[in-house]
């Protein structure tokens, strides 16, 4: 064997170890996480607000705070992205706004997430005069969601065949009622896939949510808008770094982890999943 | 021949931003009969046929210049709302292309849009489009299966069910059946000839057979020109323009 | 060609209206981090705050010198970006390149899961699994240190910097590829004379886009990176990054005080070293793109 093919053998061995090695890194993670707070999971642990200064008990306010936070920002999020990007590709001229509104997309989705924390701090706790509270962390978190449901939805909203846009203007329907009627049914599915992937990242991010609303420890479940929350991720940082006996806690802060984990990697597994269903099938109709 | 004419062409050019796309083109489409557009890929026929239905306003690049009047009234006068003219004239493309939604939002799709809700007026409408399709015995049953479950000579029938239940007067047809097998050829060409009792036809079709098959009046365009105009059948024995000939010929094209 | 559907005018001025928001939201971003970064500039020079070296924002009187800090994030992305941007590559090749189809279809989406992984499990991680095997095994002082954020903030970019260099190294038509075959190159040469040189300004865009990552993550530094604002001389020194510093700090100072200040200051840089990447790396795109045309 000369000495071009060895090279080429040995080379390609280097890229499988490569990929291996991402793929045991990843693995590793996952496993140790799950044998170490395995254990710490029950039902109570869920269901049971922490304790004795959370040194005992579960994590059913920062669960339940959690999904509050995503809650509110999809709220925000959502609606804003979807249309951003439905005026991107359906309206959009090649004027100054567009360039402008293409410029921010992409700059907001490379925006550090401390960052969207100091502008909701200073933007919706101090200049909106709503506090730190759950209505301010979730508009933050949506901030930094908005950018990523504009891509997905605009991919999505690109998807649909121009066939089915031309069969609706050819039949006397509007621009809107183009969209509204043939173009965002047929997205919609894909649009919701690029949703969901944004809540896991939503679900996972702490910088924002630190001086925007999320609390240490709140006895209760936020009521209103305007109360403080508590939430996984801050709640995994602040018993790792802040509590009152970290050794003593490692448990909870093990199944605190793997729950966190568990909801991200969930929410996005379901995303990836149905994107890749979708696209076999769409694959399948041509 | 003398039925009153449909549509009225004057000195209808076209531009993609520098390029000339149709020059000088002047025709009259006759009520109630098929005229077939035929000529060589790129010779325009699309481009013009899409021109009808002020289909090109969504090119940006696109400038027109001359007349097209229907019924006497100039489409391009800032008076019309396109809307309102693509009511009038239907459209059928090359590649079926059913919605995403049941045969029957397919087909109701239209009426609702210009305001029918009336679930007994929608389902009356449904079933005479299909039927003036020829399609209403094979999908009666399972009017809510999704469309894009039918063949594709069926997708294209239920097209242009979809076409005529806006109860238009004109329908343009893009290369209909290129997408086809002969057999749904067949019976598209079939329908083709049925609708042009009660519809103005115009149809655009790189098959010469087709045209001679299925039109009444045939124009050839080349190169963005209309060469030739007359009735299907003098077109096709005795052409009296020597390009005319040799495309039909197959000399080239 | 005017567009005169009558009727239609009102959603579009609503949907335009609805995505001004986007544009409002940077606008806003970058006006009030400017806004509240101005009054430090009034009590300490910028040339102290970019260059100044040490950093006591709570003694009296106070230091406000970010120069740790800055080198601070700097060499965590550093250190970050050589363990991962050639690993990265290196997978994206992989996948592109010599992965067969059904393993491709799996791995594709385990690389971007990776991606979502909450980055305060990872300084989590770092803690409680790296810290101590560092204490162990490299005779670390202290076993949260630049060494140990930087293997964290490698796994955070990873998937960034693989599946953008993957989309580029896709995106090169198989023509390319076969021209080489058919001079009889082998798979590797065709790789690295052919599709790589093809696929740089897509990589090239991708590193700095996980560089912009890097530098601008929060969570791993803030748990494992040791927090002491000094200039690290080795790679098991503790360091305290621009990110970790507004993050810990920010909730213990007073709305308006100057250490407040001088921590919107802080964030106002990253706002603009992120900033500068992306449009870096947008302009390479746009270059690149251009040049095919």
């Amino acid at each position: 064997m000369n000495t071009r093919l060895i090279k080429d053998k040995i080379a390609t061995g280097i890229l499988w170890a490569s990929m291996a090695l991402v793929c045991f890194i990843l693995a590793g993670i996952i496993l140790f996480l799950v044998s170490k707070g395995w254990s710490a999971i029950s039902w109570s642990f869920l269901t049971e607000p922490p304790r004795n200064q959370m040194t005992e008990g579960g994590i059913f306010t920062p669960l339940v705070g959690t999904l509050q936070l995503i809650v509110v920002s999809m709220a925000f999020a959502f609606p804003v992205g979807v249309f951003t990007a439905v005026y991107l590709v359906e309206y959009a001229k090649d004027d100054i706004f567009t360039r402008l509104l293409r410029l921010a997309v992409r700059s907001l989705a490379g925006v550090p997430s401390v960052v969207y924390g100091l502008f909701g701090l200073s933007f919706f706790v101090i200049f909106l005069k709503i506090g730190a509270s759950l209505l301010s962390a979730g508009l933050t978190l949506g901030c930094l969601a908005l950018p990523v449901i504009v891509g997905a939805s605009e991919s999505a909203l690109m998807a649909v065949p121009q066939d089915y846009r031309d069969a609706s203007y050819a039949m006397g329907a509007t621009r809107w009622q183009t969209i509204r009627k043939v173009v965002l049914p047929a997205a919609f599915p894909s649009i919701i896939t690029g949703a969901i992937l944004s809540v896991g990242r939503v679900a996972g991010e702490t910088a924002p949510i630190i001086f925007t609303g999320a609390a240490f420890f709140a006895p209760n479940i936020a009521k209103s808008l305007f109360d403080q929350v508590m939430a996984l991720p801050y709640h995994i940082l602040v018993l790792a770094t802040a509590g009152t006996n970290i050794d003593k806690t490692r448990p909870i802060q093990y199944g605190t982890t793997l729950v966190l984990l568990a909801l991200v990697l969930g929410i996005t597994l379901i995303g990836v999943i149905w994107r890749a269903h979708l696209r076999g099938r769409n694959q399948s109709l041509k | 021949m003398d039925r009153k004419d449909k549509i009225i062409v004057e000195n209808l050019n076209l531009f993609y931003g520098e390029t000339q796309a149709l020059k000088n083109i002047a025709l009259t489409v006759p009520e109630k009969a098929v005229t077939a557009l035929i000529g060589p890929s790129g010779c325009g026929k699309s481009t013009f046929l899409r021109c009808i239905n002020r289909m090109n306003d969504f090119i940006a690049s696109c400038r027109i210049t001359g007349k097209i009047l229907i019924d006497e009234n100039d489409i391009y006068s800032p008076e019309t709302d396109p809307i309102e003219l693509r009511r009038k004239v239907g459209m059928v493309f090359q590649r079926p292309n059913p919605f995403p939604m049941s045969i029957y939002d397919n087909v109701a799709y239209g009426p609702r849009l210009h305001g029918v809700k009336d679930k007994g007026k929608l389902d009356e409408i449904v079933e005479k489009s299909l039927k003036g399709s020829a399609l209403w015995d094979e999908v009666k049953d399972k009017l809510h299966k999704p469309a894009t479950a039918l063949s594709g000579g069926q997708q294209q029938r239920l097209c242009i069910a979809r076409a005529i239940a806006v109860e238009p007067e004109v329908i343009l047809m893009d290369e209909p059946t290129s997408a086809l097998d002969p057999m749904a050829t067949a019976r598209v060409e079939e329908l083709v000839r049925m609708l042009s009792s009660s519809y103005t036809v115009v149809i655009v079709t790189h098959n010469m057979q087709q045209a001679a098959r299925v039109s009444d009046i045939t124009v050839f365009f080349l190169m963005g020109e209309m060469i030739e105009y007359g009735p299907t059948q003098q077109i096709f024995t005795s052409p009296k323009d020597r390009r005319t000939e040799d495309y039909i010929t197959g000399r080239f094209g | 060609m005017g567009n005169t559907l009558r009727g239609d005018k009102a959603p579009q001025r609503i949907i335009q209206t609805i995505s001004i928001i986007g544009v409002a939201i940077m606008l806003f971003i970058l006006f009030f981090l400017v806004k509240e970064s101005i009054p430090i500039l009034k009590e300490v020079s910028i040339f102290q705050l970019l260059f100044g070296m040490e950093w006591y924002p709570t003694y009296d009187p106070p230091d406000y010198g970010m120069f740790p800090l800055i080198v601070g994030s700097l060499s965590v992305t550093l250190a970050a970006s050589i363990l991962a941007v050639p690993l990265s590559i290196m997978l994206a090749v992989f996948i592109s390149e010599i992965c067969p189809r059904k393993l491709k279809e799996l791995l594709k989406p385990v690389i971007e899961i990776l991606g979502f992984f909450p980055s305060v499990v990872l300084g989590f991680i770092g803690m409680v699994v790296l810290a101590p095997w560092m204490i162990q095994h490299l005779e670390a002082y202290s076993g949260l240190n630049l060494l140990n954020a930087a293997f964290l903030m490698g796994i955070m970019i990873i998937p960034t910097v693989t599946s953008l260099a993957e989309d580029s190294l896709a995106s090169i038509p198989k023509d390319l590829r076969d021209a080489s075959y058919a001079l009889g190159a082998t798979r590797l040469e065709t790789i690295t004379k052919v599709v790589l040189p093809a696929a740089l300004p897509g990589i090239l865009q991708a590193v700095l886009l996980g560089v912009m990552r890097a530098i601008g993550e929060t969570m791993v530094v803030l748990m494992a990176a040791g927090g002491a604002a000094i200039i690290p001389l080795s790679l098991t020194d503790p360091v305290r990054p621009l990110t970790s510093t507004i993050a810990s700090e920010m909730g213990e100072t007073p709305v308006g005080s100057i250490h407040y200040h001088a921590l919107f200051f802080a964030g106002l840089l990253l706002l603009l070293l992120t900033l500068g990447l992306n449009l870096l790396a947008m302009f390479i795109e746009r270059r690149a793109r251009r040049l095919r045309a």
